[in-house]
Formats: structure tokens, sequence, C-alpha cells
């Protein structure tokens, strides 16, 4: 018999409030180009990217910190197969332990050829130096910035 | 059957939207579930069980409890989430404690405004089969769901705009700022019709709002001698089926078998005598006349005397709503669990402005879904009970 | 304290596919539902309240899908709700059907769901969306690139190589073959998986779950009940949830309390569900383990996680044969979620898939004389972990 199929998407937008922790952050990156952690009083530890509470602790972050641009590769991936929205293959991207922070935060690498993946493997692997690259023009948001082996 | 253990509960905390404005969503529920903590006189150690009500599509995010997860204290401990309502969370909250598994239960529901359209979210509920291409949405059916209700009981249409004066009153005293402000019979008769034989006065704007309640067993509650719990002394519920052309919107058998149940387990045979408070879930004036009638508080041939001589009026008989209900204040997807809030409050002696003095046993009605789809009943005592 | 006693007394599972075009979304639920009805030979009326088991609404492309399911569970006017805890749904949903027993709330319980991955376009786009806007929904993640960074990061502290990754796969391939409810039930060797292509370094295509369509129910019981009408049971002994943080990046840098390589909740939730069940040793007291695999790298985090080896040890131990059919414990017989992704349903498929061996009618890939099992299922990212102890 005859089995009919029917398209549907979905059309709503949200805007959602960053709150005053990631407001600052982004303001600090889009206007001067630094990347900044809260640090969480009772574990001392500093959180990148900042968040307003710690949620091993429970407890409200304290004060900012300065962190990077220089840092390590904590975990990474290559992409080699596309998927709907979103980049074209491949890409590399993945996390980055800044210098002065106790967490990582994810960015794309560039710089590095993707042609070969174990080459390109043993290039990231996890631990290896990197420094993060700032846009010229930036809007305030995590793509302001990439990492670039050292 | 009544459950095998007794719980109730002994903490709660509301966010209203004038309150944390700007706040990122983790930033507020790490704000109120903390205070409801506290509010129960625990630590986060204590806490041994989180279950979460949210809603995807409202909230803009695929399984959205992840983003709670740590803000309410997720991690590190057992968190599940319901997303069909609000109240389904408490209800398997109630349940997790009565299991013996847990001692105590965080249950916390939301609802935002960050969505383009609410409505546009809604209608994403209706099959892509059959219904998706009709303008259906969650006040599309409330009006679907009071035309049939006014063409049974024709005094319905009378009687809508008087409830609705009542719980705007009421919000206005409970919750000044955050409720919507009071109404007379001109402002509403005036208001444009916006979805027959709704007028716009009575499809309360959608607001922000966060509600986050501790449940805890009889063996905790005795432990640290806890002064005024509010005893869950019956709890029911139940869902009809999906299309709305399966139902007949003047009827609501799943709120008759959850009112059943919750009755039996409380012992009350005559709820309107046995009852102090009602909180119902009153998303248009015409519900809270369906509700009054399958309650057993008040049917169709009363409606008129009672809602007229002021039995269900703050200063009546029987109050519903002394918290202004939807009506004033509209956290669409929390809006149950805000009702179960309100109820155990009243019973902790903790309702704040609209507190009424010696409340012993409190009704919360909770409905979600396309014309009430969802039906919740939930009876608080002051006493422990059997 | 004891805790009351929860049967499972019927279990019902499709055959799962990758498009169901002849079936709507609530036809599969209701054919799972159907199955496990005549497995239990309980009728809907028997039935007094259900857990709906559904997943994100985006990969079905309804909201409240289960609003839509009532009917084919036979729902109306009974206690209903849902659990959604994302890839770890299906488990949950068993665990919240257990609290309706266990709570004293009714004697017989349902919980059932269904997926339609497939018609969701990419699930991978819907996957996106799971992370927070803020700070990581910009990144390209996925749960696919979510995994391969755990699997770089376990490679980097424990050694694994892309062809053990695949050895899980010849295995999973090798059980699934002989499960008339998996989607993929071709054998593999090793040589076709590394052969297949790079999708996110060091996952390939063949060390993928697939998008796979159909339904799973279980009817769950008291023992009252179970022996006032003399049913058959199997029984669940242990229920364990625990979850981690949210942000990725905080599973990494300086002494990250859970390690993003590893699967530290799943561990605690173990350690719970053993508790309640009274297990020790569980390499020597469990014969059987359905976990949460869908990549094969993961299958080595969840024998760990489940304590049937140390961290780290599980690599050379899968080589060796203990964890394939005819092994000291058998991990997956089903061949797991690397075979058969239904999302909505996968963590109950578990647990239905323990029962099934521990009523002895899993045929072909029964495992002999299976008297006690475990479950697992993860959600969101990496973040939620259920498990089961069943027994027999």
């Amino acid at each position: 018999m005859e089995l009919l199929k029917r398209k549907e998407d979905w059309k709503i937008t949200y805007t959602h409030a960053l709150g005053e922790v990631a407001s600052w952050f982004y303001v600090q990156l889009r206007d001067n180009a630094k990347i900044y952690g809260r640090r969480c009083a009772k574990s001392g530890r500093v959180l990148v990217p900042p968040r307003a509470f710690s949620d091993q602790t429970l407890e409200p972050t304290t004060d900012w910190v300065e962190v990077g641009p220089g840092g390590k590769i904590e975990a990474f991936t290559i992409v080699y197969e596309p998927f709907e929205n979103l980049p074209e293959p491949p890409y590399a991207f993945g996390y980055v332990q800044l210098d002065g922070a106790d967490t990582a935060i994810g960015g794309f690498f560039k710089g590095v050829d993707l042609k070969d993946p174990h080459k390109a493997a043993e290039i990231l692997k996890v631990g290896t130096r990197v420094t993060a690259k700032f846009a010229d023009k930036r809007v305030g948001d995590v793509l302001d910035f990439w990492f670039e082996l050292d | 059957m009544a459950l095998n253990r007794k719980s109730a509960v002994i903490g709660s905390a509301l966010f209203l939207p004038d309150r944390c404005k700007d706040k990122s969503l983790e930033e507020a529920l790490y704000e109120i579930a903390q205070e409801a903590i506290r509010d129960a006189g625990l630590t986060m150690d204590e806490v041994d069980g989180i279950v979460v009500g949210s809603n995807d599509q409202f909230d803009g995010r695929a399984i959205s409890v992840m983003m709670a997860s740590g803000s309410v204290g997720g991690v590190d401990r057992d968190i599940l989430s319901t997303p069909s309502s609000g109240e389904h969370a408490f209800v398997l909250g109630v349940l997790r404690v009565a299991s013996g598994q847990f001692e105590t239960q965080l249950v916390i529901s939301w609802s935002l405004t960050e969505a383009s359209s609410l409505s546009e979210a809604q209608r994403l509920g209706a099959d892509p089969y059959f219904h998706r291409r009709l303008p259906l949405d969650e006040g599309s059916a409330f009006a679907l769901q009071a035309s049939v209700i006014g063409a049974a009981w024709p005094q319905a249409h009378d009687l809508a705009t008087p409830i609705l004066i009542k719980n705007r009153g009421n919000g206005a005293k409970a919750y000044p700022g955050a409720a919507g402000a009071k109404v007379d019979r001109q402002s509403v008769d005036s208001s444009r019709p916006k979805r027959w034989p709704l007028r716009e006065a009575m499809l309360p704007p959608p607001a922000a709002g966060i509600v986050a309640l501790v449940i805890a067993s009889d063996a905790h509650i005795e432990e640290r001698g806890i002064k005024n719990p509010a005893w869950i002394r019956g709890m029911g519920w139940a869902t009809e089926t999906g299309f709305l052309g399966d139902r007949d919107l003047k009827s609501a058998p799943a709120l008759d078998a959850a009112a059943e149940r919750a009755y039996e387990e409380a012992g009350i045979t005559d709820p309107r005598k046995a009852l102090d408070l009602v909180e119902l879930t009153d998303a248009t004036p015409y519900q809270e006349l369906l509700v009054y009638d399958r309650l057993g508080l008040s049917s169709p041939d009363k409606w008129q005397s009672d809602v007229n001589g002021g039995s269900f009026s703050a200063d009546g008989g029987l109050p519903v709503n002394l918290s202004g209900g939807v009506a004033a204040y509209n956290p669409v997807f929390c809006t149950g669990l805000m009702r179960i809030a309100e109820a155990a409050n009243q019973i902790r002696g903790k309702a704040g402005a609209h507190q009424k003095n010696g409340a012993k046993l409190a009704l919360a009605h909770a409905a979600s879904g396309f014309a009430m789809q969802y039906q919740t009943v939930l009876v608080f005592g002051a006493e422990r009970g059997e | 304290m004891g805790y009351p006693r929860v049967g499972i007394i019927g279990v019902g599972q499709s055959n799962f596919k990758p498009k169901r075009d002849d079936a709507s979304y609530p036809d599969l639920v209701r054919e799972a539902v159907n199955i496990a009805l005549g497995h239990s030979k309980l009728e809907f009326d028997d039935i007094e309240a259900i857990v709906y088991s559904l997943a994100p609404d985006a990969m079905v492309g309804i909201g409240n899908a289960e609003r839509l399911g009532v009917d084919a569970v036979g729902g109306r006017s009974k206690r209903f709700l849902r659990i959604n805890t994302g890839g770890a749904t299906g488990i949950s949903s068993v665990a919240a059907a257990y609290y309706h027993v266990a709570a004293g709330a009714c004697d017989v319980v349902m919980t059932a769901g269904a997926d339609k991955v497939g018609e969701c376009g990419d699930s991978q786009t819907v996957l996106n969306k799971i992370w927070d806007p803020t700070y990581e929904r910009q990144l390209p993640l996925g749960t696919i690139t979510m995994l391969a960074m755990s699997a770089i990061r376990y490679a980097q502290k424990y050694g694994l190589t892309e062809e053990d990754m695949a050895r899980v796969v010849v295995k999973s391939r090798k059980h699934a073959a002989l499960n008339p409810h998996a989607h993929l039930r071709k054998e593999v060797t090793i040589d076709d998986v590394l052969a297949s292509r790079y999708i996110s370094y060091p996952i390939k295509l063949m060390d993928c779950c697939p998008q796979s369509c159909g339904g799973g129910a279980m009817i769950l019981a008291s023992e009252k009940y179970i022996k006032d009408n003399k049913l058959d049971a199997v029984w669940i002994t242990g229920v364990g949830h625990c979850s981690e943080t949210y942000y990725l990046g905080d599973r990494m840098g300086n002494d990250p309390v859970a390690d993003h390589a590893d699967s530290y909740a799943l561990n605690l939730s173990f350690k719970k569900a053993y508790a309640m069940a009274g297990v020790t040793n569980p390499r020597k007291e469990v014969d059987v383990a359905e976990l949460y695999n869908p990549f094969s790298n993961t299958d080595y985090h969840a024998i760990e996680a489940a304590g049937f080896t140390g961290l780290g040890k599980s690599v050379p131990e899968l080589k060796e044969g203990v964890y394939s059919l005819g092994g000291e414990v058998v991990v997956n017989p089903s061949g797991g979620v690397l075979c058969t992704n239904a999302i909505a349903v996968t963590g109950m498929v578990r647990v239905i898939e323990l029962a099934t061996q521990l009523f002895g009618m899993a045929g072909e890939r029964q495992v002999k004389g299976a008297k006690r099992g475990i479950a697992s299922a993860n959600g969101g990212d990496h973040q939620f972990f259920g498990t089961m102890v069943v027994e027999a």
C-alpha cells in the first residue's frame, strides 16, 4: 500500500539570559580579549568557563582570576563526517586547561593538517601545549577564540 | 491502597518574576534549591534524591534536566525527571520516599518565558499525523473546553467573570507586584474576546517561575522533631487520552479517578466540610467551575449561589485559590507544582500574606496538557493521619 | 531496612529496525505493550499505573509525545507519568515503575515506550541542543564527539587502541547475530571495523550504534500479587542512580572528581544497587550483564564501573574472552546498544534482556544457568547513570 510521510520542522527561537557571571566573562572576552575564571573559595579551584557557583561544593564562587592564554590539551577529537547545522568536516576541537585554571574549556584547534587522522591525532595528543588566539572582530562568544599549537 | 510510608512537605521556596531578575536559569535554580533546603532545615548532604519536572520545548534545551542537575545539587546524587508535568515530579518524590529507599527528596519545577512563542512550543504537542496543522495550543484547547462547559451549563458564562475577580483580588493581596492586578466586572467584560468564549482578561499571560519543595519521611520528621510538616494524606493522579476529539471536555474522568484515590486515602467523604482551603488549577475560570463539580465542592446547580454567595472567597466557608491561582500568576509549566506548594505552605503556616489561620486540611489540584489532560490531587494535613 | 520485593512478570520488545514506515509512533509502543501483556498473561484492566519512557521529545518530533501514547499503553483514567533522563530514560523508567510498587501505591505497573530515531533527521543535531547555550552548545558537540573525547582520555590514561575498540564491535555483532530483536546482526571482523570511515576520531562508523525504531514494555508487580496469582517472576533486587557534572570540561584538568575517561558516577550508581541487593563481589556473583555501550570504547568503562575489574584492566580481559558468551561474566549477550539503539527504550531493553535471560527465554543468546544479572544505562552528556540488579 501507499505509505505517506509528512515533513515538519520546529520554528521557535529562544533568548536565554546568561546571568551576571557569564555576561561579565563575555564582555571581557569581547572588549579586551582576555579569559577569566571564577574561584570557588571552598575548594580553591578556578572554574573556566566561570560559573556563579560550584556544582561540587554548591558554594558561590567568589573572585575573578585571569587565565591563559597558554594551556594544555585535555581532550580532542577530529570530525570527518558532516552533521546537519554543524561545520563542514574535517575539523578538530576539544578541551584545554588554560594556565591558572583547574577545569577545561572547549574550543576549536586550528592550524593542524587533518588529512591523516593518525598523524593529526599524534600532534593533538593530550598534554600538548597550545595558546588561545583571539579573533580580531569579537562578539562575546566562546568562538571568539580558538587554540593553536605552540 | 495506602502507601507503605508516610511523608510530608518540610520545606519550600518560590521564585517569582520580580526576584532574581536577569539571572541565568542555572543561577536561579541554584538559589531556589538552596533556599528550599534551608527552609527544610537540611544540608545538601541530607538530600537523598531529587526529582525535576521540566519541559524541553519551553526551555529550548533537549533533556532540560541536564542543565538543572548541578544547580539543584544533582552531582553525585540520584536525580530523575518527569517532563510530563511539574506535579508528576512531586508524585514521584513521594513514591520514592514511600519505597523506603530515600528519607528525603528535593522536588523542583520551573517555567520560563525565553521562547519566542510558548504557544508555538505548545503546538508541537499536537501530533503531526492529524492535528499539527490546526491552531492547537493550550489557550485554544482551553477555549474549546470552556465552550463545551458553557454549552452544557450556560450559567458558566455568567460566573466566569466573578471567579476571575475573586482570584485576581486574592492574587493582588498574596503576591503584589508579581501577580496581575485586581480586575473588576467592567475591565473583564470590556477586554477583547481572544478565543471565544475566553476574553483576554481570562487568559493570564505566561510568566517565569520556579518552585522547589522538600519531602521527608515520617522517620526523618520524628527524628528531627520538625514542628510544622504538611503531611501527605492523600495522593491521586491520572491521565486522559491524547486526542481532544476522543474526550468529553465537560467531564473529567481523570480528575474523578485522582480525587477518588486522594479522598479515600485521606478518609474524606464530604470534602466541602472537611477541607479548610483548596488550591486548584484555574487556567480559565471555566476550569475552576468544572473542578468544583468534579471535586465534589459544588455541582452546576449550586454554582450560582456558591460563587455569587462568596462560598469560595477568601472570607468564605471554603477559600479557593487564596494565592490568586493561575489567573493571577501563570508560570505555565509549573503552575501545578505551585498549587501543591501553596497548599502545603498553608498547612505549614508559611503562606505569608494570604495565610488562612488554623488551616488543618488543604487540597491541591494540578492539571497539565491540552484541556487538563493530566489531573493530580493532593490532600495535605497538619495531622499525620493513620 | 529491608526493601519490598518487586517482580518482573512480563517483557516485550520489537524487532528493532532502521525504519518502520508501516507504524506510527504510538503503534510502535502498542506493539511492545501487546507482547509484554501476552507474556504476563494479564489484561489492560489489570494494569494500575503506567510509567512512560521517552527521551528528548525532539527525537520523535512531537512535544510531550507521551500524551499521544496514552491509548497505546491503555492509560485512560489511570495513574500515568513520564520519565526522561536522556539515554538513561529506559532504565530510569523501570526504576520509577519499581518505586510505584515498592511504595505500595499499586500492585501492577507497566512501563513502556518507543522511539523512531530515524525520523528526526539527524539525531546529532537534536543532541547538540542538550548542551548549555552559555558555554558549550556553540561547539560542534554531539554524543559521538563527546564519547570520542572520552576514548582519547581513556587511551591516554590506560592504553586503548583502535583494534581494542574494534574487538568490542566484533564481540557485540557476534552476540547480536543470535538475537532476533537486534538491529545490526551481521557479523564483522576487526579488519572490517578498522576499514570503516572515521566519524569522529578515534570513533569509526562501525564503532557507532545505529539509529533504531522500535518499542519496549515491561510489567512489574508486587510480591503479594505474584504469589496470589501464581505468576512467574524474576526480581528487581537493586536499584541505583547517580549523576556527574553537566560540564565536560569539569571532568578534566586538575584532579577532577569524575574523569571523562571513566564512568565515575556509573560506578557509584552500581555501588548503590549492589548494596541494596547484597552483592559484594560482582565478578563472582553476577552471571550476565547488559551494560549501556553506544560506542565501542564505552564497553570498557562500563565493565570497569560495574566492578568486574579494575580501572584500565578490562581491555586485555575482553581480548581473552572473559566477557563473551561462554566467558566468565557475559557482557551484552544481546549485542548491546552498539547493535540496537532506540533511545527512549534502550535502557529498558537492557533490563528486558536481563529478565529474558533469567526467565531462560533467551534462545541462542541464552547464558546457561543465569541466576543474577545487572543492567545499566547512561544519559545526558555521560552524566546520568542508572543501574539495576535482577535475580531469578
